[in-house]
This record gives C-alpha cells, sequence and structure tokens, in this order.
C-alpha cells in the first residue's frame, strides 16, 4: 500500500468507528471529529453548528468548560467515563438517554473527547447497582449498628439496646415513635417516611445514607436499610385478586397481618458510617453533582424526579417543582467574564441550599437554569419557599473582583395532579411559568395557571 | 454543458438519472446516488475529494450505517425514510454540517427522492 493509500484507508477507520472521538482546543473549539461524534452531538446544538463543545454541550453538562479550566496540570483525564443525561425519557417508550463523555488533556492547546451513546448500558447497570449497596450493606461496617423494629406505620414497637448505643436515645424518647426521630427536621416528610416502608415492600428493603441525629443533637453520617419482616405481598394479593389465590389465608390471618398495629412489621437498621463519609461522599459527588455549584446534576435530578413519580403514582399526594433562570446572565458573562459569572451561580447555589429544605432536590439542569423538586409540598409552600429565594437573591450582591454584581431570578411554579401522568409534563407546566415570568418583565414568580384557574403572582 | 449544471436547477433528478458517471463527475458538486436497500452506487469525484474515500472503497456500502452515519438521524435519513412509507418525492435543501476528513463543515444537503425514480440522491454544496 502507497501513502495515499494507507491515507485513505485510515481515513476510512475513523469515519467507521463506532465511538465519538473529538480533537478539541483547550477553549473548547472542535477542530476534529469524527462522524458519530456529529450524530451525537448534532441534536443537542442549538444552531446546527458543530463549533464549540462546551457550547453544544452547555444544557447537559453545564459545568464542562469550568471543569475543562480548572484543571491544572499540564496533561491528563479531565473526566472519565461521565455519564450526561440528555433527557428524561418517556416512560414505558424511551428510557431516558444518557451520554459517556471522557476528556483528555494533551497539552495548554488541546483536548481529547471521546463520546458514546450508553443509554442501555446505564439501565442495567442501575440495577446492578441496587444489589451492590445491598451487599454492601450486609458485608462492610458492622461493627456496629442500631437494630430497630417498626410496625406497619413506620413506629418503633421495641426497645433494643443498640439504639442506645448507637444514638444515645433512651428507650422511652424512642419507643412509640416514628422513625424519623433519627432524622434532621427537615430531611423526611411524613410520605417519605411511608415511601420508604412501601418500597421496602416492592423491593425487598430501602437504603439511603444520609445525615441522622443523636439525642444530643449532634449528627453523624448514617446508612439507613428498611427490610420487611414478613411477607406482606401474599396478603395484598389475595385481597386484591382472588383469582390468583390458590392457596388463599384465611380472612382472620389476612386482617391480622394488616391491622395489628403493634406488630413488627419492618427492621430498620442504622449504621454509623461517618469515617466512610468521605469516601461516599466523594463517589457521590463525582456521580452525581454539578462540579462548579456542588448541587444534584441533571442526571441525579432526573433520578429523583422518576422516583418521585413512582411515589406519586402509588399514593397521589403534593409534589412541586420550581425551576428558575437567572435574568440576563449572557449579560453578566459578556461584561465581566465566565470566571465572575461562575462566581455568581456558586453564590446562587448557597442560596438555594440556604433556602430549601434537605428532603427537596435542589439541581443544576442548564447553564444558568436550575429546578428544586419539593416533595410533599404542595402549591402554597412551593411559593412561599420560591418567593423567600428569589428576595433573598434580589437583596444580596456578589462581590467578583472587588466590584458589586447584582442579579435577579425569574421563576416558574407547578405542581403535580392526577393529570399529569409524566414528569416531563409537570417540567412543561413550570416552564410555561418560568416563560411568563421573563415575559412580564423577570426578577418575578409566577405560578403554572393550572390546574387552579386563580394563579397567584408574586410580583417583584 | 453538464458543468453548467447548478444545484439548485429545480428538475435535477432526473438529469441525474440521465447522466452519465463522466459526466456527473464533471458537477460542481458531491452527488451520492443509492438504490432501494440504501446501498450506494453512484460517486462522484466531488464527493470523493471532499470526504477523501475512493468511490471503490464506498460503492455497494449501506449509506446511513456505514459510509454516512453523521446522516442517520431525523434531519437527512428520516426525511428518506418518511418520502418512502408515504410514497411521495422528496426535494429538500438543508444547512448542515459534515464531519468532511474529521473536520466540521457547512454544506448545504440536497434530498432528493421519488417514488417512480431508480436511485435516490444526496447532494453536496460546500458552503462559504
Amino acid at each position: 500500500m502507497d501513502i495515499a493509500e494507507e491515507y485513505e484507508a485510515l481515513t476510512q477507520f475513523l469515519y467507521l468507528a463506532p465511538v465519538g472521538i473529538v480533537q478539541l482546543s483547550t477553549d473548547g473549539e472542535i477542530l476534529l471529529l469524527n462522524p458519530i461524534s456529529s450524530q451525537l452531538l448534532m441534536p443537542l446544538t442549538r444552531d446546527g453548528g458543530l463549533a464549540n463543545l462546551f457550547t453544544i454541550l452547555g444544557d447537559v453538562a453545564p459545568d464542562l468548560r469550568y471543569q475543562a479550566t480548572q484543571f491544572a496540570p499540564p496533561q491528563g483525564m479531565i473526566c472519565d467515563g461521565v455519564r450526561v443525561q440528555i433527557d428524561a425519557g418517556v416512560r414505558g417508550v424511551r428510557d431516558p438517554r444518557v451520554l459517556s463523555l471522557s476528556l483528555l488533556k494533551l497539552d495548554n492547546e488541546r483536548m481529547m473527547a471521546l463520546l458514546s451513546d450508553v443509554t442501555t448500558q446505564v439501565k442495567r447497570e442501575r440495577m446492578l447497582r441496587q444489589n451492590e449497596a445491598w451487599f454492601n450493606a450486609i458485608l462492610t461496617g458492622i461493627a456496629d449498628y442500631a437494630l430497630i423494629s417498626l410496625d406497619a406505620t413506620g413506629r418503633v414497637n421495641e426497645w433494643n439496646p443498640s439504639i442506645g448505643r448507637v444514638t444515645g436515645f433512651a428507650r422511652e424518647q424512642v419507643v412509640g415513635q416514628l422513625y424519623s426521630r433519627f432524622y434532621p427536621d427537615d430531611a423526611t416528610t411524613h410520605d417519605r417516611i411511608l415511601d420508604r416502608l412501601h418500597e421496602a415492600d416492592a423491593n425487598g428493603w430501602s437504603m439511603d445514607d444520609g445525615w441522622r441525629v443523636k439525642s444530643d443533637g449532634t449528627r453523624f453520617w448514617g446508612s439507613a436499610v428498611i427490610v420487611p419482616l414478613v411477607d406482606r405481598d401474599a396478603a395484598t394479593r389475595t385481597l386484591a385478586g382472588p383469582e390468583l389465590g390458590a392457596s388463599v389465608p384465611s380472612v382472620e390471618a389476612i386482617a391480622s397481618l394488616l391491622e395489628s398495629p403493634d406488630e413488627s412489621r419492618y427492621c430498620l437498621i442504622i449504621r454509623d458510617i461517618t469515617d466512610k463519609r468521605e469516601a461516599t461522599e466523594q463517589y457521590r459527588r463525582d456521580t452525581q453533582c454539578d462540579h462548579l455549584t456542588g448541587l444534584a446534576n441533571r442526571r441525579a435530578f432526573f433520578e429523583a424526579a422518576e422516583l418521585e413519580l413512582a411515589r406519586f403514582r402509588r399514593t397521589p399526594r403534593r409534589l412541586s417543582l420550581i425551576l428558575l433562570d437567572v435574568d440576563d446572565f449572557k449579560g453578566v458573562n459578556d461584561r465581566y467574564g465566565h470566571a465572575a459569572g461562575d462566581a455568581l451561580l456558586q453564590r446562587l447555589a448557597a442560596v438555594l441550599v440556604g433556602t430549601f429544605r434537605q428532603v427537596d432536590t435542589i439541581a443544576r439542569v442548564g447553564g444558568e437554569e436550575f429546578a428544586v423538586l419539593l416533595p410533599s409540598a404542595g402549591i402554597d409552600a412551593a411559593c412561599g419557599a420560591a418567593e423567600r429565594m428569589r428576595l433573598a437573591v434580589d437583596a444580596e450582591a456578589v462581590e467578583v473582583d472587588g466590584e458589586p454584581i447584582r442579579v435577579t431570578v425569574s421563576v416558574g411554579v407547578a405542581t403535580m395532579d392526577g393529570d399529569l401522568m409524566e414528569f416531563g409534563a409537570l417540567m412543561k407546566r413550570a416552564d410555561s411559568a418560568l416563560y411568563a415570568a421573563k415575559s412580564a418583565g423577570r426578577n418575578r414568580v409566577v405560578v403554572s395557571a393550572q390546574p387552579l384557574a386563580a394563579a397567584a403572582t408574586a410580583q417583584g | 454543458m453538464v458543468d453548467t449544471l447548478p444545484f439548485t436547477e429545480p428538475e435535477i433528478h432526473g438529469v441525474l438519472d440521465s447522466m452519465r458517471d463522466a459526466d456527473l463527475d464533471s458537477l460542481g458538486f458531491g452527488v451520492i446516488g443509492f438504490d432501494a436497500n440504501q446501498l450506494v452506487v453512484r460517486y462522484n469525484a466531488v464527493e470523493s475529494s471532499l470526504a477523501g474515500l475512493s468511490a471503490h472503497r464506498v460503492m455497494g456500502q449501506p449509506l446511513f450505517t456505514t459510509v454516512a452515519q453523521c446522516m442517520n438521524n431525523f434531519m437527512v435519513a428520516q426525511r428518506f425514510d418518511d418520502a418512502l412509507a408515504e410514497g411521495r418525492a422528496l426535494d429538500a435543501t438543508i444547512d448542515y454540517v459534515l464531519t468532511l476528513r474529521m473536520r466540521p463543515q457547512k454544506v448545504k444537503l440536497r434530498l432528493l427522492a421519488s417514488p417512480t425514480g431508480a436511485h435516490r440522491y444526496v447532494l453536496v454544496l460546500r458552503a462559504g
């Protein structure tokens, strides 16, 4: 083969490569890319152009530019196989689309990006991850744990000395209380307490890591697993559909199972894993957090949304969504530069964390767009919180290079009702309200007109 | 004569069908013709030099899965599928970005299909 032939063969090799390969300048400008990259990126561009990777991925991986500019070493992996969620998917029709993205710094001028569609892989991994969490809970760190027996409503029904050892509570402070006793005030809701019991019934277990409290008010990082103690399925199946009941338990047996409030129905195990928190939190930050703001990233947000929607379907309850957008953020970036814009977004994130509850999911879902999912919060509570947040942002100037910058936010609020079957529909409502807030002059909170005809508008 | 055939010529589909390969080569834009099975059957010199591939590497290959993966989407491949499914002609010109020799290149694509024609075509004109 002569050189021309060989060159052609190499060209075709790149044309045919089943993964996306892109060469970039350090500010994201695309220098070379193969067709599969273009196929993956084209649907994400607003103008159909393929000029700058950071711009193209701005809506779905808004912290990428920041990560790349913060990367100090002369070469090395900036991110490796990071999952970028493209959309929410359509339940039962299409899985949420996810891209895998790696970014390698070659030198001070150039970077390489690798892209591939990992939608199916992510779905498989999610199932595996749950199994792994379960084994992890059983096999590691069994040095000390509190063993807590709960009744059907989530109340502690028996004393066990391990509870005192791990949490410091005395018998009379705990027995008869909901297990939220061990959670900080705003870290769970009554709905959520029952959700976890339902999920334990449905999946065989329910697990969550997070802050727990001791009797003296101090916090520790705990891992909690709830496991059902009896097979409730057999009873509920029989109640729901007698056609399934080949061996039907007696009516009395079912009644005693469902109605005896004192009986132990679940086992809750809380382990103090404060010493492992750094490691698990690091992993969570890497996979679930926006690098610039530390808030949840799009992927974590859509996962949380999907879970809340499943809970809503099982037991309809209050669930609200807030979407907010920084007013004229482009102007700030143009006038003060990206670094100032970044500082501003970090400050805004702090205001959000200060305003909303621990149980709320606060996420950066676009360049200057944020979303807050509020479980068990109706429209009034959501609007109240949104308005407090808007005022807090409005009142505070962010200092960048000694110069105070003031920004405002526009906010759209929507709440779930029985008409909405998809999370995307709730997003649309909140988005329309956000758009209305922008059109009405910005710096205000607008409530989605549906489902309540008399929507309130709080003006700034 | 043939080199004056403009990219925007209204009745271009019939003209292309009747042209010999050598004449296709003298056009001012890229021509990719493909058959009912989406296999490439015509590939002119302009397209060959834009893509950096000789015709023999491309002829007989599936267009959207092998030769031009970056057109395998709702903007290009889907429109051919839709036209075929609905049994109607397609003549659409769109602004597009191709990865020619791994460089993003702005182009105009003209998509041609007819229920009666033997071949369907993608025409590629470099923009700017």
